[in-house]
């Protein structure tokens, strides 16, 4: 429980300065609209929030159906991408095929496919979830083959010389040492899954952020597509930070090896 | 031992007799490339001999890695950074089952204070110096009481003063766990000061040229690395690695000191 508390103390520590940048380019944009230095289509940050002040029930309606249709596909992808991978490096001969099939479907433009989807699954929430997957599978698969790999030779000599069965191989050495380019794969792979639900939603959905995007765009409601942009960014960080700090966690030995965060 | 690369196989390994006689201490010394890690390698069974026979206490390499007699300490510790010390140094344990006979008379913790690390046993790899690891590493090695200890260059990377206060170390060690030792090293000094037999190789293709037995008593101390018998055998295996050359380069004009 310590070990939690100090990393959420040094999590906050990491981010207060962004969250102060942030709040400080808010402000100039804010007093550069009432000074009307800026153009029509950009509202003050004011309005912005004062929309949700008038309608949270809007926020509230659209950000969940989004949220956990992201989610979905996102944990679906990650069984699929993880499996896939543990296969393709087990098995040298479809390591190509899996790498390149995943290729492709990550080369895909989600915005032409997403209606075409649609026609075939149906218009309900399946097709921002099969899209959200197909969106964020990549960056998870190519993590599970970079980190099966990852043990070096004279690693794998000591499990040798120390006779060790495959599965043993696999629990005290590969995975272990998969760990970090897995967790970098699920975070970079979390804000894609919930972009594709957002493209997605544009090929037809009642509920959700992508369809409130889409609604505001086409009434030149400027502050609710903004609005929708912020609940966009909220929901894509979210997704990277919670892994972010799970990593922390998990990736204990690591801490003073991170890059960026 | 045959490699088979690009083009012409490479004969790394050619004519290799060598015995450790139970509980002591032997050196392999040899020029870069002259296939002592390999030689190292095929005694472990990480690599197969195309020709020959090694035995170890009358079992076959596989044999005796199945039956956990060997220990191994490598070039770097190759720790597993997530373990602590202690857990580290109990990997083998994980491996072979807790309470399997092989397991060291010796705890853990025990073993921790014959390498000198008490106070250590949670510290993760990263927190400690080249030395430390090294020390785990010799620690690993030993819980499953090996009736070998295969060092490859275990203080390569470590500095001088380093080097040889773990060769001491090294040496205590090894005569309290009663194993049989195979050392391979680049230093003539550490391959006197810590055997009782070396063993100098030469390289393409790899071969034993001189045998020297070291008459030095044991418990080996730091000033017996001054004595007249401590030169001696220096310079025999200095001889036993640089002789050929001295003849060839001596012949021009000029005479070339011997170092």
């Amino acid at each position: 429980m310590a070990s939690v508390l100090s990393t959420l103390h040094k999590a906050l520590r990491a981010t207060w300065r962004p969250f102060a940048t942030a709040i400080v380019l808010i402000g100039i944009i804010e007093a550069a609209k009432r000074a009307h230095l800026l153009p029509v289509f950009v509202p003050a940050p004011s309005e912005v929030l004062l929309e949700i002040w008038n309608g949270p029930r809007l926020v509230t309606a659209n950000l969940a159906p989004t949220a956990w249709k992201a989610a979905s596909g996102y944990f679906i992808a990650a069984i699929i991408a993880t499996a896939a991978g543990s296969l393709a490096v087990s098995l040298r001969a479809l390591y190509g095929t899996i790498y390149n099939v995943s290729v492709m479907i990550n080369s895909v433009p989600i915005i032409a496919t997403a209606p075409l989807l649609a026609l075939w699954l149906g218009t309900g929430p399946q097709v921002q979830i099969a899209i959200a997957a197909l969106a964020s599978q990549f960056p998870m698969l190519v993590g599970t083959m970079q980190g099966l790999q990852a043990a070096d030779s004279r690693q794998r000599e000591l499990m040798h010389v120390l006779s060790a069965s495959r599965s043993q191989t696999l629990r005290y050495l590969l995975i272990p040492s998969a760990l970090p380019y897995l967790f970098a794969g699920l975070k970079i792979a979390a804000p894609s899954a919930v972009l594709g639900a957002i493209t997605a939603e544009w090929a037809g959905a009642d509920r959700g952020v992508g369809a409130m995007m889409l609604y505001a765009l086409f009434s030149y409601d400027t502050p609710k597509v903004w609005l929708s942009v912020l609940l966009t960014c909220l929901l894509a960080g979210a997704g990277f930070g919670i892994w972010a700090l799970i990593e922390r966690v998990a990736v204990y030995w690591q801490h003073d090896v991170e890059l960026a965060d | 031992m045959v490699f088979y690369g690009r083009g012409e196989p490479v004969i790394a390994l050619e004519k290799v007799a060598l015995q450790v006689p139970a509980g002591q201490f032997a050196s392999i010394i040899g020029p870069s490339g002259c296939g002592k890690s390999t030689l190292l390698r095929l005694i472990a069974d990480v690599m197969q001999p195309h020709a020959g026979a090694i035995t170890l206490g009358g079992d076959t390499p596989r044999a005796a890695r199945h039956a956990h007699s060997l220990g191994f300490v490598f070039q770097a510790p190759t720790l597993l950074p997530w373990r602590s010390v202690k857990q580290n140094i109990e990997l083998p344990l994980d491996v072979v089952g807790r309470r399997s006979a092989k397991r060291s008379a010796r705890t853990t913790a025990e073993l921790i204070e014959l390498v000198g690390l008490t106070g250590f046993e949670d510290a993760l790899p990263h927190q400690l110096s080249g030395g430390m690891q090294q020390r785990v590493a010799i620690a690993r090695a030993l819980i499953l009481t090996p009736d070998i200890l295969l060092l490859d260059e275990p203080f390569g990377a470590l500095d001088e003063i380093t080097r040889q206060r773990m060769n001491i170390e090294l040496l205590r060690i090894w005569s309290e766990s009663g194993t049989s030792a195979l050392l391979v090293t680049h230093s003539i000094a550490e391959a006197v000061f810590m055997s009782d037999r070396v063993y100098v190789m030469s390289a393409r293709p790899g071969r034993i040229t001189t045998i020297i037995d070291v008459p030095l008593e044991r418990p080996r101390r730091l000033d017996m690395m001054r004595t007249p018998e401590f030169f001696e055998c220096v310079n025999r295996v200095r001889d036993g690695l640089f002789g050929h050359e001295q003849i060839q380069v001596s012949t021009p004009r000029e005479p070339v000191e011997a170092y």
